[in-house]
């Protein structure tokens, strides 16, 4: 019941963040979206490793190796979220650098009026 | 156990923090990315083939289904890996030499992006860790996102800010796949995933494996430029300084071949899996190839004929077969060589005239004739006129669609390069062969010889594989018919 709340949970983060990043206007809500979606990909690693009742998986010195093989949660998952949290964070913050030089230059933190230029090209390229 | 193929990714990662963190001694750094520079391309040539286990974790063998499986990273080093990793290497080589001759003070910050690029993309190729390509996917993606925003042109930062917000929405729906693939198979390990497979512990055909797949796919095409990103990706390369430029497509070249294997092993399983990498191939060549028709902006005109290039890496390597594949791979590094040729060449006009427009340029062929004649051959090259490299690989490809049953598809790759041809002539004679502008000033200003330089050594290296091309495909095949069987 708890991986599958975590599952919906997920699911609605990046359906979210999706929305925000794609149809939202304002660039700040746009990179809070894109956290959602981050935030929901780690949610669902996280869930992947979690086991009903089960215990943390660090195997101390006393303990019988298959009764903790029987009842840990699995590792592999937590130690990836950590990793992509932390790659998250780093993009978080060149985004936001961007942002604040651009919001410098245009004063406004609409991508149609920051990204208009580029996206006059794209569309006279397509 | 290679102790060498780990200082492959660690060389140049240490290169770029002490190149950040002396920034402010200019000549410290000079003489430290001039000499890791120089030692990128010559690793890989001295390091022998085999498999490295980070923190010394051999592969166990799990006692009650009987398999082994890998408990730490795994990086695989071959033929394959050898000779992209040595051109990478040698073009980031060539990349900084030009940058450090044309610029009385160098950036840290810039250098640091360049050497971290690099050890990005070759982590990419050497690694057996789906988790592992991904934070390196990341990593490559930051380098580049900074590259563009470094260089000086107009609207770089709005460029880079725009591939930022793509590639943070493509990477983490590539973060879910992969956390699919570890819920059905629960290891990160590309061979442990195979394997788990081809014995059928896992079920192919769940609909968790086809989400999984969907899911990296896209942040596959994202990586690699093809449609519907194809636009952003030339965008970036027109952003960025020209020897940038040259840099950024083999960084895409590299991400897209290391990312399509490591998705051959796992789903060649599913018939559909081929067809949608020569649906998205097929498509890439004709916008790639149909859009640099129409720009007047010779930045772009490449940066759409390189994404019209990727789509014959990926056509051969969704056919499927040995051959196909080595042909693919071929026509991959052919393209890092030659599309580096053309961006650092047109890069040398950029310098002289200050103009990117073809409509106003003219006559350059007296002012600059090395330039001229080495684009020339660089751009037939390109369009696969013999006997240079992308007239072998080209052929190969045509070749691998006959002998698949598919001669529509050879007809195809035809007809683009064909069109490769035309747009490449076009430009040509737009920038070096019509009268000169009156309002065109060239005389005052040279080439850098730097980039003479870079432009003579990577021509000699299109020259070279177009004459022996058994070098480096027989090495190839025979990786690729490890993968396979």
């Amino acid at each position: 019941m708890s991986q599958l709340a975590v599952l919906f949970t997920s699911v609605a983060l990046v359906v979210i963040g999706l929305y925000a990043a794609i149809f939202v206007d304002n660039i700040i809500k746009k990179i809070i979206g894109i956290s959602f979606i981050e935030e929901g990909a780690n949610l669902f690693i996280v869930g992947i490793g979690y086991k009903s009742g089960g215990i943390v998986p660090i195997l101390a010195p006393n303990m019988d190796v298959s009764w903790f093989t029987a009842n840990a949660s699995y590792p592999l998952p937590y130690g990836l979220v950590l990793t992509s949290i932390v790659i998250g964070a780093s993009t978080l913050a060149v985004m936001l650098a961007l942002v604040m030089v651009l919001y410098r230059r245009y004063g406004t933190l609409s991508t149609k009026v920051m990204l208009a230029d580029t996206s006059k090209q794209e569309e006279y390229d397509e | 156990m290679n102790e060498l193929i780990p200082l492959m990714v660690i060389v140049p990662m240490i290169a770029a923090l002490l190149l950040s963190a002396f920034s402010k001694f200019d000549k410290v750094i000079k003489v430290l990315a001039f000499v890791v520079a120089f030692c990128l391309p010559i690793i890989p040539l001295v390091s022998n083939y085999g498999l490295h286990y980070f923190g010394g974790y051999q592969p166990v063998l799990e006692p009650i289904t009987n398999m082994t499986y890998h408990p730490a990273i795994t990086y695989s080093f071959n033929f394959m890996q050898q000779i992209f990793i040595a051109i990478i290497g040698l073009l980031t080589f060539l990349v900084i030499f030009i940058y450090l001759t044309k610029y009385k003070k160098v950036s840290g910050p810039y250098l640091f992006l360049v050497f971290m690029g690099t050890a990005a993309v070759t982590a990419l190729i050497l690694t057996d860790d789906i988790f592992n390509m991904f934070v390196f996917f990341e990593i490559l993606a930051l380098a580049q996102v900074g590259i563009v925003a470094a260089s000086s042109i107009d609207y770089s930062y709005e460029m880079a800010l725009k591939y930022m917000i793509l590639g943070s929405i493509g990477s983490p729906i590539m973060l879910l796949g992969i956390g699919f693939l570890l819920a059905l198979t629960g290891s990160v390990n590309i061979t442990d995933i195979v394997l788990a497979i081809r014995s059928g512990i896992v079920n192919f055909k769940s609909p968790v494996f086809l989400i999984s797949l969907g899911l990296i796919f896209f942040g596959w095409l994202y990586a690699s430029g093809l449609p519907p990103f194809h636009t952003i990706k030339s965008g970036i390369y027109s952003k960025a300084e020209p020897h940038g430029a040259a840099l950024l497509q083999s960084f895409t070249v590299i991400s897209m071949i290391s990312i399509v294997l490591i998705l051959f092993r796992v789903y060649s399983v599913l018939p559909i899996f081929e067809v949608l990498i020569v649906l998205f191939s097929v498509l890439a060549m004709i916008l790639g190839v149909s859009l640099a028709l129409t720009q007047t902006d010779f930045r772009r005109m490449i940066g759409f004929l390189a994404v019209g290039e990727l789509g014959f890496i990926g056509l051969g390597i969704g056919l499927g077969t040995q051959f196909s594949i080595t042909a693919g791979l071929f026509q991959a590094l052919n393209e890092i060589v030659i599309t580096a040729l053309l961006f650092i060449g047109f890069g040398a006009i950029v310098n002289a005239t200050n103009e990117v427009d073809t409509r106003k340029l003219g006559g350059l062929l007296a002012y600059h004739p090395k330039v001229s004649i080495m684009l020339l051959i660089g751009g037939l090259a390109m369009a696969g006129v013999p006997p240079l490299s992308g007239f072998q690989s080209k052929l190969m490809l045509v070749q691998a669609s006959l002998s698949c049953g598919y001669p529509e598809l050879s007809i195809l790759a035809i007809m683009v390069s064909i069109a490769t041809f035309v747009v490449f002539v076009k430009t040509f004679y737009s920038m070096f062969l019509r009268p000169k502008p009156h309002d065109l000033d060239v005389v005052t200003k040279d080439v850098p010889r730097a980039m003479i330089f870079a432009m003579a050594v990577l021509l000699i290296i299109v020259i070279a594989f177009g004459l022996f091309p058994d070098v480096v495909t027989n090495g190839i095949s025979q990786y690729v018919g490890g993968m396979i069987h």
